[in-house]
């Protein structure tokens, strides 16, 4: 088998109670690299592209990459898979934890789950053997107790479990891996759920084999050494992801008020990664073989939003349960935050639906009478709590938030679309394009939707990471143009690309030189692959997953910001200022070799060797 | 009255003279407490030829010692910024946003990292203000 891989995926049948074992070709994976790259390859090559998210014949890929279980810094990661249920798009969630490594030594490099299974399951992979056991009792139990329950029979097991949103098949359902770690996006949770997969553990002692030891171990001690060196690896370390929070709203960063606000600091003060530290951390925590442990452990102590010691919320969460909802109390992002845990929520899209509920209830759009008598006043935290629960359960005016901020606007109608941050149906993460251009163009272009992880655009913009060497960019960039920004994003997509076919942290791709990333690859598969190589696989990715997308139907009508991030702000930092989508695209779409319907031109995909894509695209 | 050569201590009393002239520095600082100190490293060639270290006291708002000093002074301040003249420059300058530079490891910082982040305000605040001072920078005399 190549070094660095298990060498096998596992392939599960949930109808028919069957495994299989699926061996991948090293041409392919050279190409391809892993994580969602490769997933998408055998989506295309294995699977029916317009299946219903919802059924059986839509398949769940876990996905991880040559990098994880090889003990390099930030390799904990894996990629899950399908068509979203919240978008009707290609859907991809990266997570970090613990499972992608324990899933390699088990001995598969991946899971495909197909079929649907006439009751609740759960999924073992424990030392190159797979099990199907029945889960009807863990059935209704949220993520924490599933987890715990499972863990009691072997506290060495590593679970990826849904709770009840992903049962409910709630459109913004997430996955979470032992508690702490989610895949959240675009409502992976459901197509679990749909599956009745209840949850999949993960034990094994094998370890993949690298090309050349000696040389990782010297790629490591510099590694280490530059983490050790890294101000960013400090902050992330001290004050988590939410480091960004104060930062970020003078730099016009953060979106406020269902994204209708340019400045709040006092507010971001009060939500802030140092705040947590000072009021509410117990302790940090890491993913596997992760030196910088950016992971918060919390606990509120006392009050209305109690909670036990767990694990604490993310930037994103402290926005869209606090910024978004003019909410400054942190304890009840917290709060807000275990609830989403427990019932699997992606809290991105879960703030920003009850932030676009608040809005309506101001309007007078929505009333308590919609709402089963929540009073939906900005900041009123009292009613989120069981509002939160109300969406996992779909239950009253929960049911119509579970489809998802976009879904809901249509079915309230009455405006409301205008009022949601979206593109291609999921709502845009906690960064605003109208103080960062490129991320707008980044929104515009990434594959599942709007998002913040499919690149590297919010290092190289906002000037986390400056890689001039590497890529044809500037050392520095000014957010509020959008002159030059296509090649800024079109590069971070590249390189940023490659974290989710690697499977390794985005935070970690910031703090290391991009040479030490392709030293690192080439100690553990041997594959020799240069800068340029890695590069076009990020393109290879980001086109094939392009053209799956237009086989869905998604077209040049769908690249486009939504009017309320094309509405300026009046005060902060991004004052006055849209992202000029006209010049971004235009720029963007030569460099990626769109057509201007927004496919991929023929002669892109030869010279990125997608043949099949080709044939589908163009027979 | 002409420019004044940088880190010269009549370039901090300057600077110094700026703050409190502020009209909006003592209330955006009021919580700040304790000194800083900024080394910065030698370049010959751009006129620099040893290291320079540059101590000044803040206290709530107010503002008190503001000296060239040496080593072992610079060192025991509670926050210690180190970096080659060609980035002090662009930082006085606004060419080089003090954040960036320090995530991207082109200047350096012994400190309290999250107190740093928590005051932001106060840091960009004195970032402007020195971008005030008429400055006769070493490489251009």
């Amino acid at each position: 088998m190549p070094n660095g891989y298990a060498g096998a995926i596992l392939l599960v049948d949930l109808t028919n109670r069957t495994t299989d074992e699926l061996k991948v070709d090293e041409t392919l994976l050279k190409d391809f690299i892993g994580g969602s790259s490769l997933a998408a390859r055998l989506l295309l090559d294995r699977f029916k592209l317009d299946a219903d998210p919802l059924s059986g014949d839509n398949p769940l890929m876990i996905m991880t990459g040559p990098m994880v279980a090889s003990g390099f810094p930030g390799t904990s990661r894996f990629s899950i898979c399908a068509r979203a249920p919240q978008t009707g798009i290609w859907g991809e969630s990266a997570c970090g934890g613990t499972f992608g490594p324990e899933l390699k030594r088990a001995g598969y490099d991946g899971i495909i789950v197909t079929g649907v299974s006439s009751s609740p399951v759960y999924l073992s992979v424990v030392d190159g053997k797979a099990g199907i056991h029945d889960a009807k009792h863990l059935w209704g139990k949220d993520i924490y107790e599933t987890t715990d329950e499972l863990k009691a029979k072997d506290g060495g097991l590593k679970v990826l479990a849904i709770g009840q949103a992903g049962e409910n098949l709630v459109k913004i359902a997430a996955i979470g891996n032992d508690k702490g770690h989610f895949s959240g996006r675009t409502g992976l949770g459901a197509v679990m759920g749909s599956k009745r997969l209840k949850a999949i553990v993960a034990r094994g002692k094998g370890r993949p084999a690298k090309a050349d030891e000696e040389r990782f171990k010297e790629v490591m001690k510099k590694a280490l050494a530059e983490v050790k060196d890294s101000a960013l690896a400090e902050g992330l370390h001290l004050m988590g992801s939410d480091a960004n929070m104060e930062l970020g709203m003078i730099k016009g960063d953060v979106p406020i008020k269902n994204w209708t606000v340019g400045e709040a600091f006092d507010l971001a003060s009060n939500l802030s990664g140092p705040t947590m530290r000072e009021k509410y951390l117990t302790k940090e925590h890491a993913c596997a073989n992760c030196p910088v442990a950016c992971k918060r452990v919390v606990k509120v102590a006392d009050g209305p939003y109690r909670t036990e010691e767990g694990p604490g919320p993310e930037y994103e969460t402290c926005a869209t349960f606090g910024t978004m909802l003019m909410n400054d109390d942190l304890a009840a992002v917290i709060k807000a935050n275990e609830l989403c845990n427990r019932y699997g929520m992606d809290t991105i899209s879960c703030g920003s639906a009850i932030a676009l509920a608040m809005e309506l209830y101001e309007k007078g759009i929505v009333t308590p009478s919609d709402t089963g008598g929540l009073e939906l006043t900005w900041g009123n935290m009292d009613a989120v709590m069981p509002l939160i629960k109300n969406i996992a359960f779909r239950e009253g005016f929960g049911d119509i938030l579970a489809e998802g901020t976009l879904g809901a606007a249509r079915r309230i109608g009455r405006g409301a679309e205008d009022m949601v941050a979206h593109v291609k149906g999921l709502e845009a993460p906690m960064h605003d394009p109208r103080g960062f251009h490129g991320m707008g163009l980044a929104y515009m272009m990434s594959n599942r939707g709007a998002c913040h992880l499919q690149h590297a655009v919010l290092a190289t913009e906002q000037g986390m990471a400056s890689w001039p060497e590497l890529f044809d960019m500037e050392d520095d960039y000014v957010g509020t143009t959008s002159e030059g920004k296509a090649m800024l994003v079109f590069n971070s997509e590249n390189y940023g690309i490659l974290c989710n076919s690697l499977s390794i942290c985005h935070y970690v791709v910031y703090i290391l030189r991009p040479e030490t990333v392709l030293e690192a690859f080439n100690a553990v598969t041997g594959f020799g692959l240069g800068k340029d190589d890695l590069l076009k696989a990020g393109m290879r990715d980001w086109t094939l997953k392009r053209g799956i997308n237009n086989l869905l139907g998604i077209s040049r009508k769908d690249d486009v910001l939504p009017k309320r991030i094309l509405t300026a702000l009046s005060e902060g930092a991004a004052a006055g200022s849209v992202p000029d989508m006209d010049l971004l695209l235009k720029e963007y779409y030569a460099l990626r070799g769109l057509d201007e319907r927004g496919f991929p031109k023929p002669e892109k995909l030869d010279e990125l060797g997608l043949k099949e894509l080709k044939r589908r695209l163009y027979q | 009255m002409g420019k004044i050569k940088a880190m010269t201590q009549e370039w901090m009393d300057a600077y110094k003279a700026a703050i409190e002239a502020d009209p909006e520095y003592k209330e955006i600082a009021k919580n700040w407490e304790g000194s800083v100190a900024l080394i910065v490293n030698p370049d010959p060639d751009k006129g620099v030829p040893e290291p320079v270290y540059l101590f000044m006291d803040y206290w709530h708002g107010d503002v008190g010692e503001f000296v060239v000093c040496d080593k072992a002074k610079a060192e025991s301040a509670k926050f210690v910024m180190t970096g080659d003249y060609a980035r002090w420059k662009q930082v006085a300058l606004k060419e080089l946003d003090s954040t960036k530079a320090l995530l991207q490891g082109k200047l350096k910082m012994k400190g309290d990292l999250p107190y740093v982040v928590r005051n932001i305000k106060v840091v960009n605040k004195v970032i402007d203000i020195l971008g005030r001072v008429d400055t006769l920078w070493p490489d251009e005399a």
